[in-house]
């Protein structure tokens, strides 16, 4: 039986300030299986973005508990890695003393680990960037670089906060298939957030569909086998990728 | 036949229409410098003349070939580099003094919010209070010497400078926070790997604001206290009616603040060598 990467049980959120209170996220319960991946999908303000940053124990919750692998999340957990729409490089460090932020961070920046990140952006296609200053790179690349930055901690469990929604729709795909490749082989999970279907289909094994205000889980969708099977791109011209894409459409736009 | 000036003007070109390209933004830069030395040639030309014909009266306005007289004159016995020198010096010890308490200040409110909250009216406070007016405190305190000057120049940037910086500081993108924090960064990590660092730009347009500032400070001290020092030839040109001397010490703070703002300015270029121009 597969273990759990992640179980929330009852998990809500509401913001406080001054003014008012906002709920975002009412009660929720969900479990994700070590290995998969699975995509939040819903409209804006539906407490997608919310279920990330308790995930990684930026804030947390109002109620109920979040187990990542059986332990309950506290404060940000070193099996898991963020990424943010923004590559947040940082302008004056080479690539590859940004791609090694997480790990001085963590306090794991050695050789070893250092030689992997490197590794990583062999495997992303960056090699011959090392030297070079995150001004020098296109959007696409700096995108690949923060990529690079994530993975660079080996995390277990990868949150992805609509990662390729500021680039180009060329780049999107070519980061998809990147992202795709790089998983494989590596007993990842990842829960990306997202508000374009056709990634979230192209990429993901479940889809979880919210709604609402406060957000609530709405219906879980299990990708066809031969959609997953396929890559990002392919995936994309598969006769079932479109019903599948009319029928999420339909579910987000039902007030 | 390409005559040679027209040559050297489209060194560099890539083809006939790059030539002329280049020859007709070079010959407007040329026009340009010509254009800034004639009106230079002029204003002192008028002005020498209009002193010896009568127009204006030298003994109250000098004259330019009298100020270059005092200039030989006081280079050779009156010590002029010494005065020179000590301006400067108390101008560039107050405002890298105070840009770095300023930065100091700024990172210790940052560190705690508390604190920023407590200190907020104060700073307010000080920063709309004309600072010269301190100058009596300097005095009765430290002394009548470098050191109040200093502290006058120190007191005119440390305000302004702490509250630029603090914004600067609050202004780098949340996301960082969340990056940084997700990597389980600690405040204080967080703080020297990428916020102090995003505002070192910020920091370097407080110092290009400060030179100006502290010759300010600077100048306004040797009114009230100095004994030597271009303020208070200043004061002194001014106490014996000699117009030439004052004229002559402000066209030398002139040229001074002017070749301090030079080398802040490269020094910003080198430094931020790598940013983006976009932000």
């Amino acid at each position: 039986m597969a273990t759990n990467a992640l179980e929330a049980i009852d998990v809500s959120k509401t913001y406080l300030s001054r003014q008012d209170q906002v709920t975002a996220l009412a009660p929720i319960s969900f479990r994700i299986p070590s290995g998969s991946f699975v995509s939040f999908v819903g409209a804006s303000g539906c407490g997608k973005s919310t279920i990330l940053s308790l995930v990684a124990g930026l804030i947390s919750p109002t109620s109920g508990e979040l187990r990542l692998f059986d332990e309950p999340i506290k404060r940000p957990s070193p099996r898991i890695s963020y990424m943010l729409q923004q590559d947040c490089l940082l302008d004056w460090r080479t690539v590859s003393e940004n791609i090694t932020l997480g790990l001085s961070f963590r306090g794991q920046n050695n050789t070893k680990s250092a030689s992997h990140a490197r590794y990583l952006l062999g495997e992303l296609g960056l090699s011959h960037t090392l030297n070079q200053y995150p001004s020098q790179l296109s959007g696409g690349m700096r995108q690949r670089v923060a990529l690079v930055r994530t993975l660079a901690v080996q995390p277990e469990l990868l949150l992805l906060d609509e990662p390729f929604s500021a680039l180009d729709y060329q780049n999107k795909l070519h980061l998809e298939e990147l992202l795709v490749n790089v998983l494989q082989g590596r007993k990842m999970t990842a829960l990306l957030v997202t508000h374009d279907l056709e990634e979230a289909i192209a990429l993901s094994d479940t889809i979880l569909v919210m709604g609402g205000r406060p957000g609530v889980l709405r219906r879980i969708i299990e990708v066809p086998g031969e959609i997953r099977k396929a890559s990002p791109l392919a995936a994309r011209s598969q006769p079932a990728f479109r019903s599948l894409f009319n029928e999420l459409w339909k579910e987000i736009e039902t007030p | 036949m390409i005559p040679r000036w027209s040559r050297w003007l489209a060194r560099g070109a890539q083809s006939p229409i790059h030539a002329n390209y280049l020859i007709q933004l070079r010959l407007r830069d040329f026009w340009v410098i010509i254009s800034r030395i004639a009106l230079l040639i002029l204003i002192l030309g008028g002005w020498e003349w209009a002193t010896r014909s009568g127009w204006l009266d030298p003994f109250l306005f000098g004259s330019p070939s009298k100020i270059v007289d005092l200039f030989w004159q006081m280079t050779s016995t009156g010590g002029l580099f010494r005065d020179i020198g000590i301006t400067t010096f108390e101008t560039i010890g107050g405002f890298i003094l105070g840009t770095a308490s300023g930065v100091a200040l700024a990172s210790l409110i940052w560190a705690s919010p508390f604190l920023s909250r407590v200190l907020d009216p104060y700073l307010v406070v000080l920063n709309s209070m004309p600072k010269v007016a301190l100058g009596p405190l300097f005095i009765v305190t430290i002394g009548a010497g470098y050191g109040s000057i200093i502290a006058m120049a120190i007191a005119i940037t440390i305000i302004i400078t702490t509250l630029v910086i603090h914004t600067a500081f609050q202004n780098v993108s949340p996301d960082y926070h969340r990056l940084a924090r997700s990597f389980g960064a600690s405040r204080r990590q967080l703080f020297t790997t990428i916020i102090f660092p995003a505002c070192i730009p910020d920091m370097i347009a407080a110092l290009k604001v400060n030179v100006g500032l502290a010759w300010v400070g600077v100048i306004v001290g040797e009114f009230l206290v100095a004994k030597e020092g271009l303020g208070y030839l200043i004061i002194y040109g001014f106490q014996v009616f000699n117009l030439n001397l004052v004229m002559l010490s402000l066209l030398i703070i002139a040229l001074c603040a002017t070749l301090m703002y030079i080398i802040v300015n490269a020094l910003e270029k080198r430094l931020l060598r790598h940013r983006q121009l976009e932000n």
